[in-house]
């Protein structure tokens, strides 16, 4: 008997069951494929099956073989129907026998996934209004896309690359993970009708992506505005120098379609902003906060309380980092009730300017990768109501208590009513070079630490060494209201996050140097 | 005077120079300890801008200290 076959008369299920009966099997799991009486919105009144038969048998006969080893099943048969086929009839056979019935079910959806892709079987459907067609078998399908090399297609207007998977893609063996009892066939099915929306492709992103089109998440929205670069790569290991200066929502889609061509990855070339925000968390059922400042996170956040959808959210800090889930849906606790402010961007420092080793945001990655399937596959021991702190260096770890605040205790969070548009004080930073600011009368205060103050010291004009921390200590008495002061940091980020705070005292004449030294250096070269 | 055990997170652990420390002191709760703290290392986030853990449960800035106490400063962060 061959494990594939094909049949011109009726199938019989009770005799293709027997013909794999085997004492030592515990689990015996079929599928049966029905004709159905409409395709894609039109009736359908009769088919018509028809096979390139020697190819067919081999092939299915391969398909039978590679279930039987994977899967380590002790029998397993398909039969495919050809011909004419009513209403209701039975097209096609599957019939696993195994120790357990995890590995039967598993086998039995692998061949009928795998004759569904990989054998040429022709179908002609006879349509109630006297019209037929032929729906081409997906392997033909593949290799009609083959013949032009456009693997996406590009809106442009959406800012969007749309990556559709080949049609007649093939999906990673998931048994590793479906061996688990607490995964199975119902898990993974489940998975693979999942949708997740991912809020950054950095160092937190990269894990988060990898392990969840690795697991067969079936939807995965990558939003990311940003292009790679080189200091990325040391953290961020789904990019190649080869990749540096393209955007790297697209070059993770790419990426991940690779990994596995089966899942739906959609690329949003943008940021996550309080305009797109309800949009783009609308796509998933939830939501995964990977971005790399205060203002994402809280709009993540918020958005994901006012959707009602939970948010899987980490932060990284050198060799530390903390994990949070928000479940507005479940009547969890969320950023706000730990954070009521948004904390202002510069005054914690980011990866450029604190350092970051890799394995950092890659340790919380993976665990919010976890959380998410975690929630998905509906698995025991999830965060909530609870932030997770780990040290790396310390190899230490703190699990608090954070539940709901007493202001959304009774129902929806109070301290999120809207999406607040980022917080954009008019004329508080400045294009200038140095020169220009000084001959205008501004005093120059560098507000970087010693240390960087001393690799690379501002030499054109006089300046105040000033560091972020005393400054905003002893500000606003030891600054005179009068004087206008322009501060100065590598990037940019403390130092207007530094003139926000210092206006915010009542000092109207802080200004901040606009994209910090690394910009002013960058306006020297361009103008000399 | 109380002994309190302290640990740091973050941008704290920075500017403290070290993650954990032991410290005796006359401070009555989180708030009059973050005052004591922040002037002897020069933290830079105000004390709205943080949280505070006493023996691994967050707790009130006016919660009464006792000797023996582990109290953990936790600034919020934003890398990824």
């Amino acid at each position: 008997m061959s494990g594939f076959d094909f049949s011109r008369q009726p199938l019989d299920p009770a005799a293709l069951s027997t013909s794999l009966a085997d004492v030592a099997a515990g689990g015996f799991a079929t599928f049966e494929g029905w004709v159905r009486n409409e395709n894609e919105g039109r009736e359908v009144r009769r088919l018509d099956y028809e096979a390139f038969e020697e190819l067919a048998l081999k092939e299915g006969s391969r398909i039978v073989a590679e279930a039987m080893q994977r899967f380590g099943v002790r029998g397993a048969r398909c039969v495919h129907r050809l011909g004419e086929l009513g209403l209701g009839e039975l097209a096609v056979w599957v019939g696993v026998a195994s120790g357990h019935r995890a590995e039967a079910f598993a086998a039995c959806r692998y061949i009928i996934d795998e004759v569904k892709h990989r054998v040429p079987i022709w179908k002609k459907e006879h349509y109630l209004d006297g019209d037929s067609g032929w729906v081409n078998c997906e392997r033909c399908a593949e290799a009609a896309h083959a013949h032009h090399d456009h693997a996406h297609d590009h809106d442009h207007d959406s800012g969007q690359v749309i990556r559709t998977p080949p049609a007649a893609a093939s999906a990673p063996d998931y048994s590793r993970q479906m061996v688990l009892k607490e995964v199975g066939l119902a898990g993974q099915r489940r998975l693979a009708a999942s949708s997740v929306v991912v809020v950054g492709a950095g160092g937190l992103g990269c894990p988060v992506l990898s392990y969840l089109a690795g697991a067969g998440v079936g939807t995965l929205h990558v939003v990311d505005g940003d292009r790679v670069e080189a200091s990325n790569l040391h953290r961020q290991p789904l990019f190649a120098m080869a990749d540096v200066g393209r955007p790297k929502a697209e070059v993770a889609a790419e990426k991940l379609a690779a990994l596995n061509p089966s899942i739906r990855v959609q690329a949003h070339l943008t940021r996550f902003t309080e305009e797109n925000a309800a949009g783009l968390v609308a796509l998933g059922e939830l939501v995964i906060d990977c971005s790399d400042n205060f203002a994402t996170k809280f709009l993540v956040n918020d958005a994901a309380v006012l959707a009602g959808k939970p948010a899987v959210m980490a932060s990284i800090y050198q060799y530390e980092g903390q994990l949070q889930v928000a479940r507005p849906d479940a009547g969890g606790s969320c950023l706000r009730c730990l954070w009521p402010e948004a904390t202002r961007d510069g005054m914690v420092g980011n990866c450029a300017e604190a350092g970051v080793l890799g394995p950092v945001p890659g340790l919380f990655g993976n665990l919010q990768a976890m959380e998410a399937l975690k929630l998905l596959l509906d698995l025991p021991g999830q965060l909530r109501d609870e932030i997770l702190l780990v040290d790396l260096l310390g190899l230490q770890q703190h699990r608090l208590r954070a539940p709901r605040c007493a202001e959304c205790a009774g129902g929806r969070c109070a301290r999120i009513t809207g999406l607040q548009p980022a917080r954009v004080t008019e004329g508080l930073e400045l294009s200038l070079l140095l020169e220009e600011a000084a001959a205008a009368g501004y005093r120059i205060v560098d507000l970087r630490e010693p240390g960087e103050t001393a690799r690379a010291p501002i030499t054109a004009v006089e300046n105040f060494a000033w560091p972020m921390a005393r400054l905003l200590d002893e500000a606003p008495a030891k600054l005179d209201p009068e004087q206008r002061y322009l501060l100065v940091c590598s990037m940019g980020v403390r130092s207007r996050a530094a003139a926000e705070v210092l206006r915010a005292r009542g000092l109207q004449q802080v200004f901040s140097l606009s994209g910090g030294l690394a910009a002013e250096q960058q306006r020297r070269a361009a103008g000399s | 005077m109380p002994m309190i055990r302290l640990k740091y997170y973050a941008l704290l652990r920075e500017q403290a120079g070290c993650g954990e420390e032991r410290l005796e002191t006359a401070a009555r709760d989180p708030a009059a300890l973050y005052d004591e703290l922040a002037r002897r290392h020069g933290f830079s986030l105000p004390q709205a801008q943080l949280k505070v853990a006493v023996n691994a449960e967050f707790s009130d800035w006016s919660r009464p200290l006792a000797d023996g106490d582990e109290v953990v400063f936790i600034p919020p962060v934003a890398g990824g």
